[in-house]
């Protein structure tokens, strides 16, 4: 009866439904606009609507058919981005208030002597400051002053704070100080979002966890308010299956754990996407891949080599540092609903402000006057000028033309000249944020294919190829859901980690033996907590070495079985391996330590697969639906331009641009001198003519 | 056997190509620094990142240079040339590693930098150098009446002889430090960083060709000029002049310093003017001067230049020789930064009459050292810790300076005070900024710092501060910055520039604050509640300056 495995992806303006039928391996797609006062009602009705379409035996229990659900969500990134976290309170160590300010006392630019420092989420006067101090061999110098403390809480509270962050030194050592200062604030503030840094990033460099504790109070109560507005509404619908919501490290987690531990899931939209991607890649036979995955509202890119996208355990998000687990994914504020204006040097710009679902763009008729990127392609008739959406969703190109045309009277250029110029501003913007994850980092973009996926990526991406020399776009059957579809061929995955300075000798053999011990406890009640099977547990042991001196480590990997003086052996000569490999030398005799054991559990899910379809042969006339005129650059006019179904074309089936293929969940544009064709996996795939 | 490989018949390149090919560079000289930063072992380079990292072309050009510390520019603008004065470019071999830090036969400009430079070949010739360089935190505790006081004078030798490692050159840079162990471990950091910048350039030229690799070197320089002369030329032409005072514990008296900056239509000329060298270790030499002036222009004409070669060539400084910016031998250089610091707002204080708009007002105007040695009590082996603070950064036209950071010529981290404690018999009590420190104006000057550290074994403190007897100065009305200096506490006296601290005293260096842009009166009051809500000023500074 539950056979579907449902993954839904809720961006800034679409929220997107993938559901794969775990019995006969069908996908189905579904899409809904997102509403961003509250997303949980558009991610229930995309949901009900999904289902009642593929279940309709469950009546008004249309849940009661989902096996699993999965969410990638964007709420925390977007309370980043426009900082709309909560009020925040920050308890420090005596003396130390101010290291959050003055971070690693680094100006933000080296040159540009008027760039700024995001803004500090805790103003200095709601940061307080406690005496107490641990010494990093553990031993208590000064204990902790519980009147002072209760001080603190009382003047937070006052101040009206909506949660609260606890830093102390070397709390991750020793953490009871930590645990204290929580009670208190918990007796004396119940209704605050508490955490502390022993909890959230219990890793050695008091700034980076300090920033890292902090941003996770800042959007603790946003993202619980989001979950328990979620909830209920899924379990209104009559689902039973546990909920999940992916991480910033492509893996997911039960909505719980995600609750208490915001900060794990910055990146948690977009990073399904770069897993969906990578899947579809593999098996389109394309492993060097560029993500360009370009939503309403921001545009996510990402470099994958040999099919992998690397992972980082820190990284700067919108100008905060956070110590977690992280794919290196490169995110822009610009997307279809950025909005195009004239600026005071009287030159175009778009975004990033952005007209959001809701009002949307000019051409929605809800009251938005300010033209934007997607009011550009509907007066371009790149995107269809009377609906969207598969014909759900009616567009007014009359509108979208007026709009531009007060634009293009401030500029002195023609309507056409105009909406064309906000394309070319656009592309222009999305490849500096390619050469950011490309060019910058060593890679030659021209090596790669550009994987357009995000409603509006596929109608962007072939102006993007050629403006970096890029001879390939992948555009994957179900582009507009692709994240969606991510959720589905993503693994359950929870990383625990414990910091303790060992030598790398045979004395460490107890020690280390014990920790993961008691990290596999943690990951055992982790695996029951998510209900996942013995079969399908997965445990993965590292442990970051380094030589005793050095300040970074290298990830080396246990052997399995038994901690024994021989997996010691494995460990040292893995390092120097490492070590070589990575520096050129070995310093033979040096003592070698190990600082942080790590064990990362994964719970094998059944993924959704793909199934390919046979060779149709190579004429695309059969999914012609149509003729339009559509505005190109290239011939600076009007060009009668045959229009193609998504849903139409085959294995097999090849055709030249200039060409438009429409589907529900978005458009693909084939400019002249492109040509496309169909693979047996329904990706479309089009390429430069030689 | 070999010959430098020369761009002769250079192709035309497209501008993509320069673009990939300059990128590629960038994410040379950026890998190289994170595999140097990585292998180390001090504090200074593995969490205060105190090195660089760059490519040279065959000629000694700079090609790029990562963005860490600007000045260290000064370092590796002057030892390509003394390598090839010094050493028969036909004898050097693939391997050939060279080491240097003296700032009169070496090109350095101060002797903790040690540079390591290794020549890339790339089929039988040079076609590039890897150079990098590390401030290793030792020579500490010592005079500066002249350079011979400071340190072990280093002229480019080789460390590595066709991948051999020269033992007896090793020992003998051993021998002379303080702290041995790191030492090596830094030099062999610095040999990994090497390494890589090799092994990636020559996968650059395998992948797009030598000679278009060199073009597109070629073609980097020419277009920074360009952009350089472009940006000069929208400035108004015209001669400014600037003065101000440098005072630090070393010296008694503050020294008058000058610059003349004058635009002529493209091009620009910085003539500076000093009192004779001094018999203290703040002497600049002449690349340290030239780096200097480089980073602030660039600054103002355009950030985004890219920092190469080809920036420098519309550029002419002078300096008389003999005088402290631009000192000679034997004249002491080990605290020079303080000074480029305070030449750095001389230089903005000039351009500030010509392009109010892009500068800011005087910054904390030097880089404050703690420098801490002292001798473990359980093997007697001697420590040194050095770090350096960030201060207030000048106000800005149009908003407030940045409170706490590294300004100018310099930009290193903070160490973790969980790093600090772990490493060193010291515990930091408090870290924060200085109320009031700021200088009043419509936008507010940076804060300053304050450290407090107490002594958990016998040790020895220097300090190098400035803005003692004077501040920094507030542009349009705006006020000057709080002062630089340092607080003993019981038991603790300060003398010239050092203190010795028992086990259990403790002692605070305090940074400069920055200069205020603009009038107070003219002050947003939302901005004045919020600094008085926030503790930045007091009420009396609200009442009395601000009339809040």
């Amino acid at each position: 009866m539950a056979r579907w495995r449902v993954g839904v992806d809720s961006g800034g303006t679409f929220t997107d439904v993938c559901l794969f039928d775990e019995e006969d391996g069908r996908v189905e797609v579904w899409k809904v606009s997102s509403t961003p006062d509250d997303p949980s009602r558009g991610i229930a009705q995309g949901v009900e609507e999904g289902m009642r379409r593929v279940a309709p035996e469950s009546g008004d229990r249309p849940g009661a058919s989902v096996a699993y659900f999965g969410h990638g969500t964007t709420v925390a990134t977007n309370a980043l981005i426009q900082h709309r976290g909560v009020r925040t309170g920050l308890v420090t160590t005596d003396g130390f208030r101010d290291l959050l300010e003055i971070g690693r006392q680094k100006r933000p630019d080296l040159y540009d002597m008027q760039a700024d420092k995001p803004p500090t989420l805790v103003p200095r006067d709601l940061r307080q400051e406690v005496p107490e101090r641990v010494r990093y061999t553990g031993e208590i110098d000064t204990p902790l002053d519980e009147a002072k403390m209760r001080a603190a809480a009382r003047a937070l509270k006052a101040a009206d704070v909506k949660a609260i962050a606890v830093s102390f030194l070397y709390g991750f050592i020793r953490p009871e100080h930590e645990k204290r200062a929580v009670d208190i604030l918990r007796e004396e503030h119940p209704d605050a979002f508490i955490c502390a840094g022993h909890e959230i990033a219990p890793e050695f460099r008091e700034y980076e966890r300090l920033s890292t504790v902090v941003l996770n109070a800042y959007l603790g109560p946003v993202m619980r308010r989001y979950i328990e507005r979620l909830t209920p509404r899924l379990q209104g619908l009559g689902m039973t299956a546990t909920p999940h919501l992916t991480q910033s490290n492509g893996g997911v987690i039960g909505f719980a754990a995600a609750a208490d531990m915001p900060v794990r899931t910055v990146l948690s939209g977009p990073s399904t996407g770069v897993v969906g991607a990578q899947a579809i890649g593999t098996l389109a036979g394309f492993d060097e891949l560029i993500t360009f995955d370009m939503g309403g509202t921001s545009t996510d890119v990402a470099l994958l080599q040999g099919g992998q996208c690397k992972m980082t355990s820190e990284a700067v998000v919108h100008g905060y540092p956070i110590k977690a687990p992280m794919l290196d994914i490169h995110t822009v504020g610009a997307g279809g609903g950025s909005i195009a204006y004239v600026d005071a040097g009287g030159l175009l710009k778009v975004g990033p402000r952005s007209c959001g679902a809701d009002p949307g763009p000019v051409c929605y008729a809800r009251g938005n006057e300010e033209p934007a990127t997607t009011d550009a392609n509907v007066v371009l008739q790149t995107l269809n000028p009377d609906y969207l959406l598969g014909g759900r969703m009616a567009v007014r190109q009359d509108l979208a033309r007026e709009a531009i045309g007060r634009l293009a009277e401030t500029l002195g250029l023609g309507v056409m000249e105009t909406a064309q110029g906000i394309l070319s501003v656009v592309t222009a913007n999305m490849a500096r944020a390619i050469r950011v994850i490309s060019i910058q980092r060593g890679h030659d973009p021209r090596d790669y294919t550009l994987m357009a996926f995000g409603g509006a990526g596929p109608l962007h991406a072939a102006r993007l190829a050629k403006e970096l020399e890029m001879k390939r776009v992948l555009v994957p059957r179900n582009p507009g859901i692709l994240c969606a579809m991510g959720l589905l061929l993503t693994d359950l995955r929870a990383d625990f980690a414990a910091t303790k300075l060992l030598p790398a000798t045979e004395d460490s053999v107890t020690e280390v033996a014990d920790s993961f011990a008691s990290l596999t406890a943690r990951a055992e009640d982790w695996f029951a907590q998510e209900h996942i099977e013995a079969a399908a547990r997965r445990l993965t042991r590292t442990a970051d070495m380094r030589y005793a001196g050095q300040n970074y480590e290298l990830a080396v990997p246990l052997p399995d079985g038994p901690v024994t003086a021989a997996t010691m052996h494995a460990l040292t000569s893995g390092f120097a391996d490492l070590h070589r490999q990575r520096y050129g030398f070995v310093a033979d005799g040096e003592p070698v330590q190990l600082v942080t054991l790590r064990l990362e559990a994964t719970g094998l899910v059944r993924k959704a697969e793909l199934k390919s379809y046979p060779d149709a042969g190579p004429d695309a006339n059969g999914a012609v639906i149509g003729q339009r005129q559509v505005w190109f650059p290239e011939a600076g006019d009007f060009v009668a331009t045959p229009i193609y179904s998504r849903d139409a074309l085959l294995p097999g089936n090849r055709f030249a641009g200039p060409a438009i293929v429409e589907q529900m969940d978005t458009t693909t544009v084939v400019p002249p001198g492109m040509k496309a064709r169909v693979d047996a996996y329904l990706n479309l795939i089009l390429e430069v003519t030689a | 056997m070999s010959s430098a490989l020369q761009p002769s018949s250079a192709p035309v390149l497209d501008p993509i190509t320069v673009e990939v090919i300059g990128a590629a560079l960038s994410s040379i000289v950026e890998e190289t620094g994170e595999a140097l930063i990585r292998a180390s072992y001090s504090t200074n380079i593995k969490e205060r990142r105190d090195c660089s990292t760059a490519l040279f072309n065959a000629a000694g050009h700079t090609l790029c240079q990562a963005e860490h510390i600007p000045i260290h520019l000064g370092s590796f603008i002057g030892i390509v040339p003394h390598i090839m004065k010094l050493h028969d470019l036909a004898e050097m071999k693939p391997g050939d590693v060279f080491v240097g830090n003296d700032a009169y036969e070496g090109g350095g400009t101060h002797l903790p930098d040690i540079v390591l430079a290794e020549p890339i070949f790339v089929d039988g010739a040079i076609a590039a150098w890897t150079v990098n360089l590390a401030h290793h935190s030792d020579f500490a505790d010592r005079g500066h009446a002249h350079i011979y006081q400071e340190g072990l004078r280093i002229p480019p030798v080789r460390l590595y002889r066709a991948g051999q490692l020269q033992k007896d050159v090793q020992e003998l840079i051993l021998l002379n430090c303080q702290v041995p162990r790191e030492r090596l471990s830094d030099l062999r950091a610095q040999m990994a960083a090497n390494r890589v910048g090799v092994q990636r350039f020559q996968a650059l030229c395998a992948k797009y060709g030598t000679t278009t690799v060199l073009a597109a070197g070629e073609a980097l320089l020419d277009y920074a000029e360009r952009k350089m002369r472009a940006g000069i030329a929208a400035m108004p032409d015209g001669t400014w002049r600037f003065e101000d005072v440098f005072d630090n514990p070393e010296i008694t008296t503050n020294l008058p310093l000058a610059v003349d900056v004058t635009i002529a239509r493209d091009s620009m000329t910085l003539h500076f003017e000093s009192p004779d060298q001094l018999r203290a270790g703040l002497n600049m030499t002449y690349t340290a001067l030239l780096a200097t002036a480089y980073y602030v222009v660039k600054s103002v004409v355009d950030p985004t230049i890219l920092p190469n070669a080809g920036l420098a060539r519309p550029i002419t400084v002078t300096a008389r020789s003999g005088s402290v910016l631009n000192c000679a031998h034997p004249a002491a250089v080990n605290g020079r930064v303080q000074t480029c610091q305070r030449v750095s707002d001389l230089i903005l204080g000039a351009l500030a009459q010509a392009v109010p708009d892009r500068v800011t007002a005087c910054s904390n105007s030097t880089c404050t050292v703690a420098t801490f040695i002292g001798q473990r009590k359980d093997n007697g082996a001697i420590w040194v810790y050095l770090e350096t603070m960030g201060g207030g950064g000048g106000a800005r036209a149009s908003k407030d300076g940045l409170d706490g950071v590294h300004v100018h010529v310099t930009n290193t981290s903070n160490l973790p005070v969980e790093a600090l404690e772990l490493e060193y018999p010291l515990t930091l009590l408090r870290y924060e900024l200085v109320a009031e420190s700021g200088g009043v104006g419509e936008f507010r000057g940076g804060m300053g710092l304050r450290r407090v550290y107490r002594a958990d074994e016998d040790c020895r403190v220097r300090v190098d501060v400035s803005r003692l007897r004077s501040q920094s100065w507030g542009l349009l009305g705006g006020g000057p910055g709080g002062n630089g200096h340092v607080e003993c506490g019981p038991g603790v006296t300060f003398d010239r520039d050092n203190a010795v601290l028992k086990a259990g005293q403790w002692f605070a260096v305090v940074s400069p604050g920055a200069g205020g842009y603009g009038p107070p009166e003219k002050r947003d009051p939302k901005a004045i509640q919020r600094d008085l809500a926030e503790g930045v000023i007091g009420t009396d500074t609200a009442t009395t300056i601000y009339k809040a």
